[in-house]
């Protein structure tokens, strides 16, 4: 890595906006490394994960980040929020950094799915082929949520219409795509 | 004939798990004077002593031999056992089977075990000779003398004064306070240096039990516990204190202008000056080494007579004086004056230095803007050469970027070994001060690691990450002198992985607490030791913290090694509660394992005197002849005397030549 000149990086204003972003622990980390001992991301050789995001935002990068995909690979399982000794909160960082990346429209093609399914079902992951299982042990078909209400559905397309989501234009694709159907 | 019981120690595995301890005991059995053997886990136990208690008590045994470990540390335990069982303390002889034997022979059990018997052969055989000795007690002088007052001198006179005990305390210094007198807030509570220090300045200097004697040093010490003659220098301050009433008024008529040592050279004072605004006693002095005789008053002479006026022409200061303090007509001497006093313990409590910049090439010691801590303190204090401003030294101009470095000449085989250990603390509240009344300064701390183990010390450090303080792991190596007055801080981080730069405004160096080089004299005068790092050495690091090889002579703050103020408080307070010791029991005991003479057989040669390396043996007059004579409270009983004298006229108790012949005599002799 080539040197970095601490005082030359633009910090003004970026720990302010994690913060701002849900990020509120970002000052407490101490590096000490124990979230990204447990840390799928980590653990599976992503290049940016909760502690070195960490280590960067707060020695003032972002631009040269925004657009590393890694942060996508979160699975949010919070291990590392629950380890954390300094009630950091990493995951809160990595999703208040992926709302960033996410307003500068840096998100990943992985993330498509998933949100587009949050859209059509209410379940950012939500596998089909379940209904014959839960028939088989007995459950009915579809679980208590909004997987069998397209009420539900409805008031939760509502919402995320009117969210920033809606500016990444993943929705309006659906829409008119239902529209063609 | 005498009574001897062996008392032969397992010392849990210490002892038995190579010594065959059934097999010594049978042999001491058939020693001649043996009257009763025995053997236990731990003879220092309770059960251990009790067997030797109802032995003596029941009459079977006169003499005892404990076959353990050492003397150095159970000798005291079972001569007490002996004196409560109603025996003189000194029938008792220790065989040391454990050091001399167990431990340097764990991989030889026949060997050691061999050992041991011919060791205790040894003991039995002189303890047939022993005889019961008498200890001595001599007064102790009610006084004790503190060396330096800094919060660790000051506290520990407050604490003996208060007890009820006269106390000297000597600063050499104009001013007690020491370096907490420099500081501007403290960790971890963020209360002003000054205004928790000050009151009990004032405290001590206002104690009827305390005599303060500022501007003075140690000039000899003489004696021993109980005892010391100490002779004290008050150098020459060329006003007479006794009219100076600390009003200031020559320090600001006097022209000259030198770098002022208080304020870290960053501003100036005059030839006249005073310490610190809040010095205690506040009192004028004249540093003559810079001092310019100003109206040509060259000290000791007369007053040139103006012819205009007729009046007397006097210098600046002299003139200013509204108490008539400062008479440059005197001849002064300038070695000041010396005093002797009297005193029964003594507190060395000469604090420390820190290193300065200049030791340190690779960090742009010629930039201004590079500076210590304690510049750094003086820098944000209300009192110090910007009025509590921060303001950079190089153009008075406020710093935008400030890089702490930290572990400088600390933790560093060029320079200290050890860990300063206040350094990473009072760069945190340097920042943590800084950043609370500039908000906008941005600070970076380099850190090889964050050293916080104190009390609240870790919540404190936590409230700098907080506050927006940018912590970077990685010690810098370099520094370069930019444009514009900045410095570039070459460093690493070792979290991003990657080498960093900062270009600073300021650069604070949080340089090694060290002992100063004039240590070593007064250790000289006292007989100090001092340890690996250059602090003076405490008896024993855990045990014995605030004692030192040299009886009644107590340690306390910084000099023992670097510390924080509460550290130093306490240790402070328990200094005093040791020293007060000798002085509440009003007398202290001299072993009676010393050297005597025989006046009847003493030629009156002198041979003894020049040999005794204690000065313990001079001849005097007795029955009209010489004879050497021998101070007992000097005599450690090294027996150099003893070997030497020609008429075989010394007597060293306890080492008796009937004790050593039978000594070596059973040694030579056991199988
Ligand atoms: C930059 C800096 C900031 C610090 N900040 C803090 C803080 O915020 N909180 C905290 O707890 N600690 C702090 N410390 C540590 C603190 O300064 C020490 O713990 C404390 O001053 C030690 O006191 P002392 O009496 O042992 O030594 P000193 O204060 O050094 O006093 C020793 C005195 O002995 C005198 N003396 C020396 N030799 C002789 C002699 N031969 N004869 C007569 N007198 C002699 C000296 O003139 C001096 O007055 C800081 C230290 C530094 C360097
Ligand atoms: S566990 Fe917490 S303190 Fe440790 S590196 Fe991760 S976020 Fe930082
Ligand atoms: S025994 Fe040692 S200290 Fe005592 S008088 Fe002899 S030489 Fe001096």
């Amino acid at each position: 890595m080539q040197t970095v000149n601490l005082t030359q990086m633009d910090k003004e204003g970026i720990a302010e906006k994690v913060i701002a972003m849900g990020g509120e622990g970002l000052l407490n980390c101490v590096q000490c490394g124990a979230c990204a001992s447990v840390c799928p991301v980590a653990r599976a050789g992503f290049s940016l994960y909760c502690k070195n995001l960490i280590k960067k935002l707060q020695s003032g990068y972002m631009e040269e980040i925004l657009e590393d995909s890694s942060t996508w690979a979160c699975q949010a399982c919070n291990r590392c929020t629950e380890i954390c000794p300094r009630d950091v909160k990493p995951s809160e960082v990595v999703f208040a950094f992926r709302r960033i990346q996410a307003e500068e429209l840096a998100i990943s093609t992985s993330a498509f799915t998933p949100l587009m399914s949050l859209y059509e079902t209410g379940h950012a992951v939500y596998n089909k082929r379940s209904k014959e299982l839960r028939k088989k042990v007995g459950l009915p078909e579809t679980p208590p949520t909004s997987i069998g209400d397209p009420k539900a559905v409805a008031e939760l397309q509502k919402i995320l219409d009117d969210s920033p989501m809606a500016e990444l234009g993943i929705f309006l694709n659906l829409m008119s795509r239902k529209q063609e159907k | 004939m005498s009574k001897i019981g062996v008392y032969v120690c397992h010392c849990g595995e210490n002892i038995a798990g190579v010594v065959d301890v059934e097999d010594v005991r049978q042999y001491a059995e058939q020693l001649d004077g043996v009257t009763v053997t025995r053997r236990n886990l731990f003879m220092c136990s309770d059960p251990g002593q009790e067997m030797i208690r109802q032995d003596i008590a029941s009459g079977l045994v006169d003499r005892v031999v404990v076959a353990a470990c050492t003397p150095r540390t159970h000798e005291p335990i079972f001569r007490t056992t002996l004196e409560k069982a109603g025996l003189n303390k000194y029938l008792f002889e220790m065989a040391n089977i454990r050091d001399q034997g167990s431990w340097v022979h764990a991989h030889d059990k026949y060997g050691a075990t061999a050992k041991a018997k011919r060791i205790v052969a040894s003991a039995v055989g002189k303890a047939a000779n022993l005889h019961p000795l008498e200890d001595k007690f001599v007064d102790v002088t009610p006084a004790a003398l503190v060396i330096g007052g800094g919060v660790a001198g000051i506290f520990s006179a407050l604490e003996l004064a208060k007890m009820g005990h006269k106390v000297y305390l000597v600063e050499k210094q104009p001013s007690i306070g020491g370096a907490m007198a420099m500081l501007d807030k403290t960790f971890p509570t963020n209360d002003c240096s000054a205004c928790i220090l000050t009151p009990v300045m004032v405290e001590a200097a206002n104690h009827p039990n305390i005599e303060l004697l500022t501007c003075s040093e140690v000039a000899d010490v003489n004696g021993y516990i109980g005892n010391f003659n100490v002779r004290i220098r008050k150098n020459q301050t060329y006003v007479d204190w006794n009219k100076c009433t600390g009003c200031g008024a020559c320090a600001e008529a006097c022209p000259v202008r030198t770098a002022n040592e208080f304020n870290g050279g960053m501003d100036h004072r005059g030839a006249a000056y005073i310490h610190f605004p809040q010095a205690v006693p506040k009192k004028a002095v004249v540093d003559m080494s810079v001092c310019i005789n100003c109206a040509g008053r060259k000290l000791g002479t007369e007053p040139r007579i103006s012819k205009k006026t007729g009046q007397p022409v006097l210098a600046a200061c002299e003139k200013a004086c509204p108490s008539g303090a400062i008479d440059r007509s005197h001849h002064l001497p300038a070695e000041g004056t010396l005093r002797d006093i009297e005193v029964g313990v003594i507190i060395v409590a000469t604090g420390y230095q820190v290193m300065e910049k200049e030791n340190f090439p690779e960090y742009a010691p010629d930039s201004p803007n590079v500076i210590t801590a304690l510049q750094m303190e003086r820098l944000i204090s209300a009192t110090g050469p910007t009025g509590g401003k921060l303001l950079r030294p190089s153009d008075h101009r406020k710093p935008r970027t400030i890089s702490f470095v930290s572990c400088v000449g600390s933790r560093d085989v060029r320079h200290h070994t050890y860990c300063s250990r206040v350094c990473c603390m009072y760069m945190i509240k340097q920042a943590r001060l800084i950043k609370e009344k500039y908000p906008d300064i941005r600070i970076f701390m380099h850190v090889i690691d964050v050293r916080a183990p104190g009390k609240d010390f870790d919540e404190y450090y936590t409230r700098a990450r907080d506050m927006g303080i940018t912590f970077v792991k990685g010690k810098v190596g370099g520094m370069e002198i930019l444009p514009a007055d900045q410095v570039r801080v070459l460093g690493y981080d070792v979290d991003l992985g990657s080498n960093i730069e900062v270009d600073a405004d300021m650069v604070v160096l949080a340089s090694a607490m060290e002992q100063p080089p004039t240590a070593k004299l007064l250790a000289r005068k006292i007989g100090l030791s001092f340890d690996g790092a250059g602090f003076f050495k405490e008896l024993h690091p855990k045990l014995k913290p605030v004692e030192t090889a040299v009886e009644g002579v107590f340690l306390a703050g910084c000099c023992q090694g670097p510390k924080d103020i509460p550290d130093t408080v306490s240790q402070a307070k328990g200094a005093a509660a040791a020293a007060a010791i000798p002085l509440c029991q009003g007398k202290v005991r001299i072993d009676p394992t010393i050297s005597e003479v025989d006046t009847e057989k003493c030629s009156g040669c002198g041979i003894c005197t020049p040999l005794c390396p204690y000065n313990a043996i001079v001849l005097k007059t007795y029955s009209g002849r010489p004879r050497a004579m021998i101070d007992i409270t000097q005599c450690k009983g090294c027996g150099v005397c003893t070997a030497a004298c020609p008429s075989a006229a010394i007597l060293l108790h306890g080492y008796t030549d009937v004790q050593i012949l039978s000594q070596i005599a059973a040694l030579t002799r056991a199988a």
